[in-house]
């Protein structure tokens, strides 16, 4: 996997940079990875979707995309994939100050994101209100955390056997009401 | 796998986020995952595009080390802000039915999974009742009866689709947020009681 995306980060040097100006060069992001990995595997060549053929495989930039998307989706993380954290789907996002103070200094999409986490959000959201594919959002707040313009907040990895978070979920659930207004437990308007 | 406590470079201005938790909803192309989501959603349900694992479990190859590769999907999913500090996501699974997927990354955490079901195409929602079971997910089976057809014998249906008892059968209507809400209460009931157990 990891050899067919530094492909595309190396053929982003080539053949889309010029394009975008503003995107990073990937040549200090990734150093050791890509160098000497074998291209696109070809063991499936069939398979794989609209986004991943884009940024894996040789397919022009301008091939036809269901959005407005006018590059391959990983060249903006460099042919990351995915973060080494692989943050669960609704991981909260949030900017801190630095972030702010740090938004117009920012790449298009890191200030997109920036922006957006003024209010929490997670990363599932994120990615549906940038369009982006959810693992270049991971990426980039993967990155952008460490540069300390986000706060990531990990949800709880035992919630599911939490008793008192079950609990929690239970009672919150039984106060929605239906479309009559009524909840579940005490069939009174809410 | 994740970490919980993730290191915050710096305090965050903003207080703490809330605590996010998940439940999948599941099924066969076009039962109603989207609409189910809907009907609960505070927003509008928003689509992204993920990456799932796709096992080719192809009439071929179940004998042969299955071959997994990864797809691009759209996936659709809601949230409701139960609490300030408790926010519930559903995530609908892509709907694809020939093929056995790996939805880890939905799963993974997961308080739970409602499989909806068609009675129509009962075969639709195989993969993903194996799928829960497999990983040990608390689910129930949800018959989506938007059909208005509240004629189903539920005993006939849990012997069609091999569910043990203890998987709760419910009938409900996708588009009505009451019976949504209801359906996703016997799962957390479910879960809650299985917590309890342990």
């Amino acid at each position: 996997m990891s050899g067919s995306d530094d492909t595309s980060g190396r053929r982003g040097e080539g053949v889309v940079r010029p394009l975008r100006p503003y995107v990073d060069p990937p040549e200090e992001d990734e150093p050791a990875t890509g160098s000497a990995s074998a291209p696109v595997d070809a063991s499936a060549p069939g398979t794989a979707a609209s986004a991943t053929a884009a940024a894996a495989g040789p397919g022009p930039v301008g091939e036809p995309v269901r959005r407005s998307l006018s590059v391959r989706p990983f060249l903006v993380t460099a042919g990351r994939t995915t973060d080494a954290d692989r943050l669960p789907l609704e991981t909260q996002v949030v900017t801190t100050a630095a972030g702010l103070d740090a938004l117009p200094s920012l790449t298009f999409e890191q200030h997109d994101i920036v922006a957006a986490c003024r209010e929490p959000l997670s990363l599932a959201e994120l990615a549906a209100r940038l369009q982006h594919h959810l693992n270049v959002v991971r990426v980039l707040a993967g990155d952008l955390r460490s540069a300390g313009h986000l706060t990531v907040h990990a949800p709880q990895a035992d919630a599911a056997h939490d008793l008192s978070v079950l609990r929690r979920v239970i009672d919150g659930l039984r106060a929605v009401p239906d479309s009559r207004g009524l909840t579940r437990d005490n069939n009174r308007p809410a | 796998m994740t970490t919980t406590a993730l290191p915050n470079p710096s305090a965050s201005g903003a207080g703490r986020p809330p605590l996010p938790v998940k439940m999948v909803i599941a099924g066969g192309f076009g039962v109603g995952k989207t609409t189910t989501v809907a009907s609960i959603s505070e927003i509008d349900p928003l689509t992204t595009e993920a990456s799932i694992t796709e096992v080719a479990a192809g009439v071929d190859d179940l004998t042969h080390t299955p071959h997994k590769t990864t797809t691009t999907v759209a996936m659709d999913f809601g949230v409701i802000t139960l609490d300030p500090t408790l926010k519930l996501y559903l995530f609908g699974t892509p709907g694809q039915d020939r093929f056995g997927f790996m939805w880890d990354d939905l799963v993974a955490g997961a308080l739970g999974g409602l499989v909806i079901v068609d009675t129509r195409r009962l075969d639709d929602c195989f993969a993903a009742v194996d799928y829960f079971e497999n990983k040990g997910l608390p689910f129930a089976v949800g018959i989506n009866v938007f059909d208005g057809n509240l004629d189903h014998d539920l005993d006939e249906v849990r012997w069609a689709l091999d569910i043990p008892d203890s998987v709760p059968l419910v009938l409900f209507d996708a588009r009505e947020r009451g019976s949504v809400r209801d359906a996703l209460l016997v799962v957390l009931e479910l879960a809650l009681q299985r917590a309890e157990e342990e």
